[in-house]
């Protein structure tokens, strides 16, 4: 049998030696690599569900952005058409300015003032 | 004999805040069984250091593979033996590459190594060793110094016990010849 012939030739010895010590300290080392490079795989791979994640979230994201724009459009179109509507109430200004200075016109005739009066008289001393 | 005992361990394990010091009690109880192992596949302590410490690195990533009906030692045995199994094929690869036909030094280099204690047939037996294939490499190991059972191989190795059984004899027969040509 040939596990005979190895074993009679050259036993079942363990040749190996380790560095004195070696297994005091086997626990504690092994601890501080895991806790260093393990600790940070698992960051990694929390990282990547977290990627993940968004990666699932984003055409709900994009679907939020374009009502968002949209909301944005729509306040931005009413708020032009809102000047639209502030037009006849600059034309109400203007009848205004006009009813205002056909008064200061009526004035004028019934303290029997023209133009002429009235320049002289702002440019006056007095 | 064990220190601790393995259905505690396996309940810390088991819940998330008990988690590291059921991991810590693991590697007190099964490193220096694991060292071993590592050791007789990879050869070199600080190859088997290296190897060690990656397999626990790689069991604490994968704690979640880990079920409580499993044996904890041979869970953190496969991962170990698949680790060392993984470097040996990665160094055969990288010697190939470099075109060093390493397997040639392995007994002078191990006789020269100040943690490796044994005589020059030892020596000549590690070589005949680091010549097989990976998987031959690993069972003949097991096996031959360990005496592991092939239904216990078997689950550690994933493979079937009469295919470790056939590689057995085939280590054994490869290294009976390489010591017959050397005498």
């Amino acid at each position: 049998m040939e596990e005979k012939y190895l074993i009679e030739k050259v036993g079942r010895e363990n040749p190996f030696r380790v560095p004195e010590g070696y297994f005091d300290t086997l626990t504690s080392q092994i601890m501080a690599k895991v806790e260093a490079e393990g600790v940070e795989a698992r960051d990694i791979k929390t990282g990547k569900e977290k990627r993940a994640k968004t990666v699932w979230l984003r055409p709900v994201l994009y679907a939020a952005a374009s009502v968002c724009a949209l909301f944005i459009s729509v306040v931005a179109y009413q708020s032009y058409s809102d000047q639209g509507v502030a037009a006849p109430a600059q034309n109400v200004v203007a009848n205004n300015q006009m009813m205002m200075d056909s008064y200061f016109d009526e004035a004028a005739d019934y303290v029997m003032l023209d133009n002429q009066d009235i320049y002289a008289c702002l440019s006056s001393d007095y | 004999m064990d220190k601790y005992d393995d259905q505690h361990i396996k309940e810390l394990l088991l819940k998330a805040e008990t988690q590291h010091k059921g991991f810590e009690l693991l590697v007190k109880q099964y490193s220096e069984q694991l060292y071993w192992q590592v050791r007789r596949i990879v050869m070199t302590h600080e190859d088997a250091n290296d190897v060690l410490q990656n397999a626990f690195i790689k069991a604490w990533n994968g704690l979640e593979t880990f079920h409580g009906d499993a044996k904890i030692f041979t869970w953190i045995s496969r991962i170990a033996i698949n680790e060392s199994i993984d470097f040996v094929r990665r160094q055969k690869n990288l010697s190939i590459v470099s075109a060093d036909d390493e397997d040639a030094h392995v007994a002078n280099t191990l006789m020269a190594d100040e943690y490796f204690d044994g005589n020059e047939t030892e020596a000549l037996l590690q070589e005949a060793i680091a010549s097989l294939p990976e998987v031959q490499r690993t069972v003949f190991t097991l096996r031959y110094f360990d005496e592991m059972k092939y239904s216990e191989m078997s689950q550690r190795l994933k493979t079937s016990e009469g295919s470790l059984k056939a590689s057995y004899h085939i280590a054994v027969k490869k290294i009976s010849e390489f010591f017959k040509s050397h005498d």
